[in-house]
């Protein structure tokens, strides 16, 4: 009776702890979380932080989704005169070994187009990353209205 | 006794009066570049998704003027939904206050396809587009900067812009422009000093 209580406590925390955030070799995922959107924006971002917990360096290099079209990985910048662009990130974002990639409002973001259907606030949108070398992550994306 | 009474109250209302007098004169600092002799804000009249409107319909009003497109996932949302935010903070003093979105990309965002878009942040904004010369003169006006740009990939291609706000003040003259990237909270506290006047 003891035991199986054990093992049930262990299965729940183990379902608690993938249920946290995607977990992948050394990489994981926190705080993965992207606004509402309007059914008629044709475009969303997602924001979150890749930890790399490794001893080696990897590369976000795409990412997918059924909620989207397509995905890209973008980067809002700023020009020198002061406006704001957005382009596709070349070659992918780098998550340096025991370090961390940001991806945050004005700056890299996941960048979904044709979203297939509007994101109301609560939805959990599922998320493929695609790593150089830790292969893919899945991770759930929170809709919100700001920054968890 | 009485003395020591009559010292206690001319005391409390030297305090009092101090403190209105700061909380009602103090230098305020705000959180963008202020206007210091403020210029008449240029007209301009450009299509809703219920007709046309023009700047000066909301004379009396606090007007936050903002130039963006709908295809726009990261900075315009990000700006649109710290405006909503503070207003939603200020409570009553939103009445006087009208966001309005300007379409940089009138190609493709219809009046209709703006007004929608806005509306999803806050009800109360609206969001014009119009004739591109119409968008482009205007923009300049404001030294708003805006260009195309072709990009690999679904996008076809994104507009860069001018992502400050432009705060318009009950008499029609540009008064701040609040950087992007403007929090809430400052959004907020800006608007609560100018609303107090
Ligand atoms: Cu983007």
């Amino acid at each position: 009776m003891r035991r199986k209580r054990f093992v049930f406590l262990l299965l729940l925390l183990a379902l608690l702890l993938t249920a946290c955030g995607g977990k992948k070799g050394g990489l994981r995922v926190e705080g993965a979380w992207g606004r509402p959107s309007p059914k008629m924006a044709m475009a969303g971002a997602f924001y979150m932080t890749i930890y790399n917990d490794g001893a080696q360096d990897d590369r976000l290099i795409s990412a997918a989704s059924p909620a989207c079209g397509t995905v890209e990985l973008h980067e809002s910048y700023m020009t020198p005169e002061g406006a704001m662009g957005m382009r596709p990130v070349a070659g992918g974002i780098p998550v340096p070994a025991k370090g961390k990639a940001e991806l945050k409002v004005g700056g890299l973001h996941i960048m979904c187009i044709d979203v297939k259907e509007g994101f109301e606030v609560g939805k959990k949108v599922p998320l493929t990353l695609h790593f150089e070398k830790g292969g893919d992550l899945s991770v759930e994306v929170e809709i919100r209205q700001e920054a968890p | 006794m009485k003395n020591w009474w009559k010292a206690f109250l001319g005391a409390f209302i030297l305090i009092g009066l101090i403190a209105w007098g700061w909380w009602r004169f103090a230098p305020y600092s705000f959180h963008g570049m202020v206007m210091q002799s403020p210029e008449p804000a240029p007209d301009f009249t450009l299509l809703s998704k219920d007709g046309p409107v023009s700047l000066s319909d909301f004379r009396g009003k606090y007007v936050l003027l903002y130039f963006g497109y709908t295809f726009c996932p990261d900075v315009c949302p990000a700006t649109l939904a710290n405006l909503a935010q503070a207003l939603h903070q200020i409570g009553r003093g939103a009445e006087r206050v009208q966001v309005i979105m300007v379409s940089v990309d009138p190609e493709r965002d219809t009046p209709e396809k703006i007004g929608e878009y806005v509306a999803h942040f806050d009800s109360s904004f609206i969001g014009l587009s119009g004739d591109p010369k119409d968008i482009a003169r205007i923009a300049s006006l404001y030294g708003i900067f805006y260009e195309k740009e072709e990009v690999a990939g679904a996008a076809g291609y994104l507009v860069t812009h001018t992502a400050s706000v432009r705060v318009i003040d009950p008499e029609g003259r540009l008064k701040l422009i609040w950087p992007f990237g403007a929090t809430p909270d400052e959004i907020a506290q800006d608007l609560k000093f100018l609303l107090r006047r």
